[in-house]
């Protein structure tokens, strides 16, 4: 028998079936870590909770949390009303919340350590599968598995297979780990990796930071993968030693044999941008330079950390935002607030022109914002997801923070050369 | 449902990587109601933006591959349950997509090589789930397709996955 993927690993050690059943395609129970909502989905989870467990109990209250985080002080009353529906279960089951201004549920799950390397977590956020960037597996889940899983801990998933993917070689700035994550979405949506996980090795690894491999692994959903893995290294252990927690670090088993094996040649990788209308449309920068840009958005589970908006600060520094651009930064989480603060970033972001906003979502899920673009103006995000009609009835183009950076100074899609460090 | 077959007319909607922005948008998303959710599937599918309003009760949706990608959003299934579709089938789905679908109590099924097959919106297609083959009722072309997990059915049949956790727990 050979030995088990990652993924296999963790789903082994969270369920009672028996060793030979663990293999590709097999649907597993498995027993969660952590079950979390937010303030979309979070109100159904509980009205479908309430409808059908009437007076129960949840199976274990210390491991759910609900992190709203998607209309940070909404522009709607029913936002407002649904986010208090939330407040009233979590009471009433004395279940812990994030409560507005905390920011990205998935981002807080590691940043405060609600979760560790080789723990199972499940939300209501397609974007849950960047906690592989930690060796955490991370799902999305719709309203019903949620209302199910905090009645009964218990999530089913169809173990699947896992691709090895290498990337070969090294990058320079300004190229940084989404250009990266770009290039490897395109790749792998071309390839096919639809129900599949990926386990990600190279030299390259190590010298990724935490937020670089959140990035990294935030587009997989993108090629409608299961899961993207990093395998927690010492920069993993290192990363919870900071939050005073013990982990250690968990790798594929070496004999593993994986459904297929892939070599990415990311030697001198250039740029990227996700071109209309589609996030896996992805283009060499040189191919949309000097398109007209009207509004950009720095934020996203994909690139809203602190180490994101330095790097736009890097190029901002003493200059000033086109006039014909809106540009506005939403922080992961006030964590991210707060290291942007002590760094002077957003001293020297306020000056060029842009506009914070509360912690959260972004453009990805509505309420915090929505249509940035109207008509006619173009948007540019360094989300994850530019589908005609989701953020404007216009273009949307997605990019890193140091290209969006550069183009909100020239209102177009710029190669970015200045670095202020 | 019978857990051998199941028959329906057909609705085209082959299109590739349709996300769940297109089957049910996000500006929508405080609307949670099964009927207030039916006139707005594939409101921003282009080509498609009328399908809310029409009637698809008991009809087999067929659709291309990595369908339902995007969000996870139960909304962009429980809009197809309320139009009465029987089930999806296409060349491979979202996998979040697959497991609300499952959860919802609505049938997908994967049929790698579709796009292949010969088909009209004036045709009548059967699947057999135990050989797990499509049959067209008009010209009697048959497909294969992936067999579906039992424990899928299990769940389909217990009438989704809430009803399977009333009996877990106090």
């Amino acid at each position: 028998m050979t030995g088990f993927t990652l993924i296999e690993k963790i789903i082994k050690k969270h369920t009672d079936v028996l060793i030979n059943d663990i293999y590709p395609g097999n649907i597993v129970w498995v027993d969660l870590d952590l079950v979390t909502a937010r303030d979309y989905a979070g109100p159904q989870v509980v009205d479908l909770f309430q409808k059908n467990y009437p007076n129960s109990n949840t199976f274990d209250n210390e491991k759910i949390i609900f992190t709203p985080d998607c209309y940070p002080y909404g522009n709607d009353p029913k936002h407002a009303i649904d986010q208090e529906k939330i407040r009233v279960f979590a009471k009433e089951h004395n279940i812990r919340i994030t409560d507005l201004g905390s920011g990205i549920g998935s981002h807080l799950l590691f940043r405060r350590g609600f979760v560790k390397p080789g723990d199972i977590a499940i939300g209501a956020d397609s974007h849950y599968n960047i906690l592989g960037a930690l060796g955490i597996l991370g799902q999305g889940a719709g309203d019903v598995m949620l209302a199910f899983s905090m009645k009964t801990g218990k999530f089913w998933i169809k173990i699947p297979e896992t691709i090895k993917v290498v990337l070969e070689g090294d990058y320079k700035w300004p190229t940084t780990s989404k250009d990266l994550a770009l290039y490897v979405l395109k790749y792998l949506h071309e390839y096919g990796i639809t129900g599949k996980a990926v386990e990600f090795y190279g030299d390259i690894i190590s010298k990724l930071s935490i937020e670089d491999r959140v990035t990294l692994c935030s587009l997989i959903t993108e090629a409608s993968g299961v899961i993207g893995f990093v395998s927690p290294d010492q920069t993993t252990v290192d990363f919870y030693d900071k939050l005073g927690i013990s982990t250690e670090v968990l790798s594929a088993d070496e004999d593993t044999r994986y459904a297929s094996e892939l070599i990415i040649d990311i030697q001198d990788l250039g740029m990227y941008i996700a071109c209309p209308p589609h996030p896996h449309n992805v283009k060499p920068i040189e191919e949309v330079v000097g398109t007209t840009i009207n509004s950009i958005i720095i934020g996203s589970c994909t690139n809203g950390s602190s180490a994101d908006i330095h790097n736009a600060a890097l190029i901002l520094k003493d200059q000033k935002i086109n006039s014909n651009v809106r540009f506005g930064l939403v922080p992961a989480t006030r964590e991210d607030f707060v290291d942007i603060n002590l760094r002077g970033d957003m001293t020297t972001i306020l000056e060029a022109g842009g506009n914070f906003f509360g912690a959260g979502c972004s453009t990805c899920a509505k309420g915090q914002y929505g249509l940035t673009g109207g008509e006619t103006a173009v948007t540019m995000t360094t989300g994850n997801r530019n589908t005609q009609g989701k953020i404007g009835p216009a273009d949307v183009y997605l990019a890193s923070p140091v290209v969006a950076a550069a183009t909100a100074i020239e209102g177009k899609i710029a190669i970015p050369k200045i670095r202020g460090d | 449902m019978d857990r051998e077959k199941l028959s329906g007319n057909v609705k085209l909607v082959k299109i590739d990587d349709i996300d769940t922005d297109q089957i049910f948008h996000q500006s929508l998303l405080t609307i949670h109601n099964p009927e207030e959710i039916k006139p707005h599937i594939f409101g921003n599918l282009q080509g498609f933006e009328r399908f809310g309003e029409e009637n698809h009760q008991n009809k087999i949706l067929i659709v291309g591959k990595n369908f339902g990608k995007g969000s996870t959003r139960q909304q962009a299934v429980t809009g197809f349950l309320s139009h009465g579709i029987k089930a999806i089938v296409g060349e491979s789905f979202g996998p979040i997509y697959y497991n609300n679908a499952v959860n919802g109590g609505l049938l997908l099924i994967e049929a790698p090589r579709i796009s292949a097959f010969t088909i009209t919106e004036q045709d009548t297609i059967e699947i057999d789930f135990v050989n797990a083959v499509i049959t067209n009722m008009n010209t009697g072309e048959k497909i294969d397709c992936n067999p579906v997990p039992n424990p899928v059915l299990d769940i389909i049949n217990a009438g989704g996955l809430l009803e399977l956790g009333k009996g877990a727990g106090k």
